[in-house]
């Protein structure tokens, strides 16, 4: 029942995405679109290994930033024009990223819970400063630019953007909704719970988590192209930022890890709120204090996500209605 | 008497006509300039500091009747130093607020993305801070980089007079340290290559990540070459760390320049204790000491309305000011705030600002150079070249006390 | 060269103890409630803004100046563990990262709010006043803070080896659920051990504050360095701590000046992987059976 009442919801949801950019071609509202689905592709793909195995990453922006570059040094080196090609070239970097992912993997997956956070972490810083150094490759701190899409008009012009972030959101969303119910997203699971009971029984572990680790590394590489693309310019300390390896963690969190819907409504709050809260309170400079305590509020009074809170508020209620007793043989049951 | 006062209206109004043409709107609707500032993060000192010197610009302008006759407003929005934000921030000023102008924000960090988005929407993007050189590489006609000389050209100034010395006077070696920064390395390249050319020595070089918290090994290293000139591409944070090295070491280099950081008045000279700010150099289009356009009523105006001394202007401030000015002067000749007008005016002619003398050229670079500033008894005054000094430099920079 | 060399390795040592001793507390917090303080970088750019206001209020010299600020910021560590953390039950170790995440943001904000986004120091009358040594001059903040950090740690030594006290914080270190069973309240302990830690953030704050020019902004470079300090030497290890600081900051230091800084920091980190590869524990710490 529930299962079906989900996928009614959510091709509801992408039904109304896909119409939002006819409805209303407002760049500014199409801005904050691209930058809040991007964030729904990237917590939810955080997700699949930071969710669903528990691995805590916290340096997911690195591959943000290899995506980022991967795509502008391909499109600056086969020459492609702006407009429609760089998109075809998005796969291509999130192999890229899948590539580097494998062995960063490999080496911080051998870790366990505190450690592997801040192997992460340290990975990203290492991403960041080869992008910096390696200048002849990335341009070091001057950067990487992307060229701009001709002939697009200005009110046009953030509209195939929408629909890449969409798509790359929906393709994460697909991505992890398949693996949770099949024996990779059981694994995971099994991993989170008790690793060392998983592998005691059988399980594969060690290629689950690394499976998983790539996929999602893939998926916000792919992301963090196309964010390159829209920004026209990519440096280093700005793609491989530790904020936004925190924003789609605390995303995820808000809404609820080891759910699909968690990390949508996470992000479908907190970004445009971000971008908001910045834009009309932040002269003020409480900007940062506001959303600290915005923070703190929801995670002492949801502890476990709102989409895992708010289930759990139906599942009781519906769980306290009363029961009308069974008719007895022979006699009407009541209306 | 009807006769006259019909006349009199009658001449009023013609006089008063033009003044309500040019830009939409209406005659009495001020005019909005949205602007994305740095108030959080990394950029925020300089963010705040630009905001104050546009600020003050504004009501200058107001006092003096405002652009076309129409008051000038702000719309001041926070970028927290960030990418996504300023993207955003643009966005919303140009199609959800419809501000009749831009004006950039703080580095060229920002600037680059920023200027997309303007120059997309037909805005003119004159901008205080984005000099680095791939700002200018993009192909946009918008832009306009506030500042006497593109950045790589910054510490020209200090090359020629470095080689204007007599043969037994000038250094003989020199040292080069600079972060990995699009604003501080191109200069110090530029710089070496001349002195290099020049017969100066190099004796060490070093680049070092924008991030380093800890800048003392490179410091020892460059006090430990013992060069005669040392050249340093700094911010404010390492500006103070090498200099006090420098003194913990007992190193004396004969010159020394950094390339900022000692133009950001109280921020460095309250950390170098002693009088030891004495004789460093830093290269600056703008010192509040300057015979230049307005710059007298801009620093009584800062200094009343936010206090202090002159010395603790920061340059961020008076580079925003100069903003306003150009694109006062600019408004004054064509009469109207139509953005298309506006960068074609500002690709021609010459605009007069606290920061001196300055044209641009069709990739919006400023072409004229910037000046040898040196701290002389706790202000910093500019020294080269002789035409705006107005005390000369003193070299060799005396010894640490 | 060699000399160079030398100075870089005897700066790497003193630079090294400040950052162990920021380091231990986060250790500490993390060994006894096997939380991770993300927000230890924010307390300590508190700590120096703390002795900033102290030195150019009211003229206190920083050092002497920590008498007051290590007992304030020990009950502010308190108070914050009995509202913010300990009413977190379910998946307290990830859910704590954000929490202190807020906090150090909220403090940020706080900060920024109050000083602005300047640039301070902390500027005593001694700070270019160097002790010389063979060739080279040791600057005279170097190694007072080096011998502040000396004693502290010895403190918080003789305190968790030598006091029942310490005993119990151990213990709840070793196994939390034995300890509770054996009479200890985990729950005080969790308490005194995250005011302990904000103490050493007050005390390495302050040494921080005199030798670098520092804004509401610098937490994120330094917590980033302190968390992969107590990797490095093992999550919950005090000797770990100080052992992985002095490591990290010699390489470093050493490296910038042989090499290049632009490595420096990636050459750590090389370092860092390469010892989780063989002891995914750290140097130190112990091989547990451990969940997030």
């Amino acid at each position: 029942m529930r299962q079906t009442w989900g996928a009614w919801a959510a091709a509801a949801a992408l039904a109304v995405a896909l119409a939002l950019p006819l409805a209303s071609l407002d760049p500014s509202v199409l801005n904050i679109a691209v930058f809040t689905l991007m964030y729904v592709g990237l917590a939810t793909a955080w997700n699949i290994i930071g969710g669903f195995a528990g691995y805590i990453s916290l340096g997911h922006a690195g591959f943000f930033g290899i995506g980022a570059y991967a795509l502008g040094l391909l499109v600056g080196h086969l020459g492609v024009p702006g407009g429609y090609g760089p998109f075809l070239l998005v796969p291509v970097a999130g192999l890229l990223t899948a590539a580097v992912a494998v062995p960063v993997g490999w080496i911080a997956l051998r870790t366990r819970a505190a450690t592997f956070v801040i192997v992460t972490i340290a990975f990203m810083f290492m991403l960041q400063i080869l992008a910096t150094n390696l200048r002849g490759l990335t341009g070091g701190s001057q950067g990487l630019g992307y060229p701009a899409p001709e002939g697009w008009s200005p009110r046009f012009v953030d509209v195939p953007f929408y629909y890449a972030m969409l798509g790359l959101a929906a393709v994460a969303v697909l991505a992890a909704w398949w693996i949770r119910g099949s024996k990779l997203g059981l694994g995971l699971r099994a991993i989170r719970d008790d690793e060392d009971r998983a592998l005691a029984l059988g399980v594969p572990t060690w290629a689950f988590k690394v499976t998983a680790f790539t996929v999602s590394a893939a998926l916000v590489g792919m992301i963090g192209g196309v964010y390159g693309y829209y920004v026209t310019y990519v440096y280093p300390q700005f793609v491989v930022d530790p904020l936004i390896s925190l924003s789609m963690v605390l995303m995820a969190f808000l809404g609820g890890t080891g759910t699909i819907a968690g990390p949508i409504v996470g992000a479908l709050l907190l970004e445009p709120a971000q971008l908001e809260l910045a834009y009309s309170v932040g002269e003020a400079r409480l900007y940062l204090i506001l959303y600290a305590v915005l923070f703190l509020v929801v995670i002492l009074v949801l502890p476990s996500g709102i989409v895992p809170t708010v289930a759990d508020r139906v599942g009781s209620r519906r769980a306290r209605q009363p029961v009308a007793p069974a008719p007895a043989p022979g006699e009407a049951a009541p209306p | 008497m009807r006769t006259t006062s019909v006349l009199g209206v009658a001449v009023m109004l013609t006089l008063g006509a033009p003044a309500c043409a040019g830009g939409g709107g209406g005659s009495s609707q001020p005019i909005t300039i949205g602007v994305s500032v740095s108030l959080d993060g990394d950029f925020s000192g300089d963010g705040k500091a630009l905001e104050q010197g546009y600020q003050l610009w504004a009501d200058d302008v107001n006092a003096r009747g405002g652009l076309v006759g129409r008051k000038v407003r702000f719309k001041f929005v926070n970028d927290a130093s960030s990418t996504q934000q300023v993207v955003t921030n643009y966005q919303n000023l140009i199609t959800r607020d419809h501000v009749d102008l831009t004006f950039g924000p703080f580095s060229s960090l920002l600037t680059i993305p920023a200027s997309s988005i303007a120059s997309r929407y037909g805005y003119a993007f004159p901008e205080p801070a984005g000099g680095g050189p791939h700002v200018f590489d993009r192909g946009l006609r918008d832009v306009f980089f506030v500042q006497p000389a593109p950045v790589v050209d910054n510490l020209a100034s200090y090359t020629r007079w470095l080689l204007s010395l007599a043969p037994d006077q000038r250094p003989r070696s020199a040292a080069y340290a600079t972060e990995d920064d699009p604003f501080t390395q191109p200069q110090l390249d530029r710089a070496r290559a001349l002195l290099e050319k020049g017969g100066v020595q190099t004796v060490y070089t070093k680049v070092y990540p924008a991030e380093t918290t800890d800048f003392t090994p490179i410091a020892l290293a460059v006090a430990q070459s013992r060069a005669d000139a040392v050249v340093l591409g700094t911010m404010i944070p390492d500006a103070v760390a090498f200099v006090q090295t420098f003194q913990q070491q007992r190193f004396n280099p004969r010159s020394l320049i950094e390339t900022s950081g000692p133009d950001q008045g109280g921020q460095f000279s309250d950390k170098i204790t002693g009088g030891n700010t004495e004789g460093v150099m830093v290269p600056a289009g703008w010192w509040p000491s300057a015979k230049t356009s307005g710059n007298d009523r801009f620093v009584r105006a800062f200094l009343a309305r936010y206090g202090g001394d002159a010395g603790s202007i920061s340059a961020d401030a008076a580079e925003a000011y100069s903003v306003g000015q150009v694109v006062e002067q600019a408004v004054g000749r064509i009469h109207s705030i139509d953005n298309a007008q506006l960068t074609d005016a500002l690709h021609s002619g010459t605009y007069q600002t606290v920061q001196g003398a300055m044209a641009f050229d069709s990739k919006g670079q400023p072409n004229g150079s910037s000046f040898l500033v040196q701290w002389q008894g706790g202000q910093t005054v500019p020294v080269y070249p002789a035409a705006v000094a107005v005390a000369p430099p003193e070299y060799p920079k005396p010894a640490w006390r | 060269m060699t000399t160079l060399v030398l100075e870089a390795a005897v700066l790497g040592v003193l630079t090294g103890g400040v950052y162990a001793l920021m380091a231990s507390g986060l250790t500490l917090i993390f060994g006894v409630m096997r939380i991770i303080n993300v927000g230890q970088g924010a307390l300590v750019v508190l700590g120096a803004y703390l002795g900033f206001v102290l030195l150019r209020q009211w003229h206190v010299d920083p050092f002497l100046g920590l008498l007051l600020t290590t007992p304030a910021l020990f009950v502010l560590g308190v108070a914050l563990e009995v509202v913010f953390i300990r009413p977190l039950r379910t998946d307290r170790e990830s859910l704590s990262v954000l929490v202190t995440y807020a906090l150090a943001l909220g403090i940020e904000g706080v900060l920024g709010y109050l000083f602005g986004a300047d640039y301070r120091q902390i500027s005593v009358w001694y700070d270019t006043a160097t002790f010389q040594v063979g060739g080279f001059h040791v600057a005279v903040v170097y190694v007072l803070g080096f011998a502040l950090c000396v004693a502290i740690l010895a403190g918080l030594g003789l305190l968790l080896y030598t006091t029942t006290f310490g005993a119990a914080i151990r213990a709840t270190m070793l196994n939390r659920a034995a300890a509770q069973l054996i009479g200890i309240d985990v729950e005080r302990v969790s308490a005194i051990a995250f005011g302990i830690g904000m103490a050493t953030a007050a005390a390495g704050g302050v040494v921080f504050g005199i030798t670098t020019a520092f804004n509401p902004g610098s937490h994120y470079d330094l917590i980033s360095r302190l968390l992969t300090i107590i990797v490095l030497g093992g999550l919950g290890s005090l000797r770990g701590a100080i052992v992985a600081a002095l490591v990290m900051l010699v390489v470093q230091d050493v490296t910038a000046v042989l090499l290049s800084p632009t490595w420096a920091a990636f050459a750590f980190f090389v370092v860092l992987v390469a010892v989780l590869v063989a002891r995914p524990q750290g140097l130190y710490g112990l091989r547990v059976r451990e969940r997030i």
